[in-house]
């Protein structure tokens, strides 16, 4: 016991001497100090938490990290993990650190801002001073505090009253190690007017087999009747683990819709938090996960209808394959004013080998009385039956099930809306399900899909 | 076309097949009758390759080739179709896309070139005329929500798209109101030539009255015990099985 709090110390000392100061981003003095006491208080988070009990950080924290530093990326690596991107802005960071000239921002008319958190400063600090830490995601748990007091840059989209984002916006995370043990941390902002509509994508990929560690915190704040929809693609290597919090205030009448795709990674943990803070909100939060090999992907999801009249939906789909394990708990807490609530929450799995994993808990806290609350869990194997059926039609056995496994993670793939970024998710996930190598990406041995 | 030589199989020690001699030629059509619990729709299974069956005995030769040798897959690809008694449903994968993935493995066996997209859909909307299909099911998936009588019509539209040597009509007729049953034997029909067989796998002589039989057999407790011609059908429909089981079982003992 003594040993494993003297390992806890270990860690957190760890992490914490990568950084000599805080960030930028603390313009409010009553913050810094509340950030301090968290990061004195809060312990790694550990499977005694009621909320990491099936997911152990023990194995990433064996290693000692270093910081991640900037590293040249080849355009070759960038036009081959921007999918195709042609018309998104795209922003590129290496290692949380923003590589300015391997980026393309277009859309800055009307005081839109697309770009760095940090260079956003210059222009938009009043507006950032507002919002960061708004969501309370420095409340969340150790990673979101060191990630709110100390990650140095990330994104930032600021979208006025009353404006639309013509084009999507793709942020493309690579992690480098460099033949290190890297932790790299990235903190993101988006601030969405009334009436405004944003589209983004956050793609991971690693870029070395390397041990890596990135901590990232991202804060949504959706204004009055905005509409959001966000795309998270996890592809990083074997190797590459992420800790991955989403937090997001939802205004009056907003909009915020999720669609993730992971594929690959060592440990993947994503947590997306959202709060109704006025009525008549839609919440959207769909998924896929695909782990394979000995690869951890966590799903957590925490819905807060807080206000009536909301509406939210969580639909996530696995496929376990070899020894992987999945993990998805999904709250929903319906306060006691939030009559009408309309909640539907829905994970299915499939287990493609008797050593495959998947811990699947959904948790309804409902003090409303006039609600509609449903939800459902399945696990399973692909159906026997239908594989015969499809046997007898002349087609083998492997190509059945690749057919059944597509099939059975269509819909939430079907529901992304940004078309040139559906058809490569697909490709990959397509590749990934027939266990083949993709062109391009395999000879990097980074592959994103195996 | 089709051997079969003293065809023994068991499913969880317990022997359902105890020993089926029976030969089919180009051209025929054989109907299998018989009581609930014969064997018939385990004959149909044994003959397409579902697993569940153990056989013990016996040998299938399918166009000079040992049946039971091959995997369903291949079984379907030298020309053996099973319309199922309970045709399962496949979520998400449309019928489109199914008859596409096997149809192009149907004609890499054979040596062809996977079909053109456009000839595709010209071949398949040619198929579905014959079983007088909604167009609007080809979006759909395979078989989910499908009435009866759209799951038996699909099952002949899928042996219409792959051209068997030998088809297996596993009760083809259940579930069916007299309308969709004459539509799905008049597909049935249809597709027969003088170079394919059929089997056809049924309780009742209603089915007979439209798909008309060259042989029937009926198979009980495991065995074919009597073999007659069309008219037998309509004997065996006026008197039931009793008088077959009495003999059978008399036989046996």
């Amino acid at each position: 016991m003594a040993n494993y709090m003297i390992q806890k110390e270990k860690i957190k000392d760890n992490l914490l001497s990568l950084y000599s100061k805080e960030n930028d981003f603390l313009l409010n003095k009553r913050l810094k100090t509340t950030l301090s006491n968290i990061i004195t208080e809060k312990e790694i988070p550990n499977i005694k938490d009621e909320e990491w009990k099936k997911t152990s950080l023990n194995g990433i924290f064996k290693h000692k990290f270093e910081k991640g530093k900037k590293i040249n990326v080849p355009n070759e690596f960038v036009n081959t993990f921007s999918f195709n991107d042609s018309d998104a802005d795209r922003l590129v960071f290496v290692n949380g650190i923003f590589i300015a000239e391997k980026s393309k921002i277009t859309q800055k008319l009307n005081n839109i801002y697309v770009g760095s958190l940090k260079d956003g400063l210059k222009t938009h600090k009043e507006i950032i001073k507002e919002n960061y830490c708004k969501t309370d995601i420095h409340k969340q748990n150790f990673f979101t505090a060191i990630n709110s007091m100390y990650s140095e840059n990330g994104f930032f989209v600021y979208v006025p009253d009353n404006t639309i984002l013509e084009n999507p916006v793709h942020i493309v995370n690579f992690v480098h190690g460099d033949n290190k043990k890297v932790f790299s941390q990235t903190r993101n902002l988006i601030v969405a007017g009334k009436n405004s509509i944003i589209q983004l994508i956050s793609s991971y990929h690693s870029l070395s087999e390397d041990f890596t560690l990135n901590n990232v915190a991202t804060e949504f704040i959706a204004g009055e009747n905005s509409s959001i929809k966000y795309y998270i693609f996890e592809g990083e290597g074997n190797l590459a683990s992420i800790i991955n919090n989403v937090s997001v205030n939802q205004q009056k009448g907003s909009s915020f819709k999720t669609n993730t795709s992971m594929l690959c990674g060592n440990l993947v943990r994503n947590e997306i938090h959202v709060k109704h803070e006025g009525e008549h909100c839609t919440t959207d939060l769909q998924g896929i996960y695909l782990p394979d090999k000995e690869q951890h992907f966590d799903n957590f999801l925490n819905i807060n209808h807080g206000k009536p009249n909301c509406k939210s939906n969580q639909l996530y789909k696995g496929i376990i394959d070899n020894k992987a394990k999945a993990v998805f708990l999904g709250k929903v807490y319906v306060a006691k004013d939030a009559q009408k609530t309309d909640a539907a929450q829905s994970n299915k799995v499939l287990l493609l080998t008797d050593n495959a994993k998947s811990f699947s808990r959904p948790q309804l806290e409902i003090y409303a009385d006039d609600v509609s609350c449903a939800h459902g869990s399945t696990t399973g194997q692909l159906d026997k039956e239908a594989l015969f059926y499809m046997k007898t039609r002349g087609i083998p056995e492997a190509k059945a099930k690749t057919l059944l496994m597509t099939a059975f993670i269509g819909d939430v793939l079907d529901k992304i809306e940004i078309s040139s970024y559906k058809d490569y998710v697909k490709y990959l996930v397509n590749k990934r399900l027939k266990g083949q190598k993709v062109e391009g990406l395999c000879t990097l041995k980074i592959c994103p899909s195996c | 076309m089709l051997k079969i030589i003293d065809l023994k199989a068991e499913i969880n020690g317990k022997e359902i097949l105890k020993g089926i001699n029976l030969e089919i030629n180009p051209g025929e059509v054989h109907a299998i009758m018989g009581p609930n619990g014969s064997g018939k729709s385990t004959l149909a299974s044994v003959l397409a390759g579902r697993d569940l069956f153990n056989v013990t005995g016996g040998k299938v030769i399918f166009k000079g080739k040992n049946l039971l040798d091959l995997l369903p897959e291949e079984r379907s690809r030298e020309g053996i179709f099973l319309a199922f008694q309970y045709p399962v449903e496949i979520p998400g994968v449309s019928i489109t896309n199914f008859m596409r993935a096997a149809l192009d493995e149907h004609r890499i066996h054979k040596g062809l070139k996977p079909m053109p997209a456009m000839e595709f859909l010209k071949y398949m909307k040619q198929k579905k005329a014959l079983v007088e299909m909604d167009a609007k099911l080809e979006g759909r998936a395979v078989n989910e929500g499908f009435s009866g009588g759209e799951k038996k019509k699909n099952e002949v539209f899928q042996m219409a798209m792959l051209e068997p040597d030998l088809a297996i009509l596993d009760e083809t007729d259940s579930g069916l109101d007299i309308d969709a049953l004459k539509v799905v034997a008049n597909g049935v029909n249809k597709l027969k030539t003088n170079d394919n067989a059929s089997i056809v796998i049924t309780h009742y002589q209603r089915l007979l009255d439209f798909i008309v039989p060259d042989v029937i057999h009926v198979l009980y407790d495991g065995r074919i015990v009597k073999t007659g011609g069309k008219e037998l059908a309509l004997e065996l429909e006026n008197s039931g099985y009793d008088e077959i089981k009495l003999e059978a079982d008399k036989l046996n003992n």
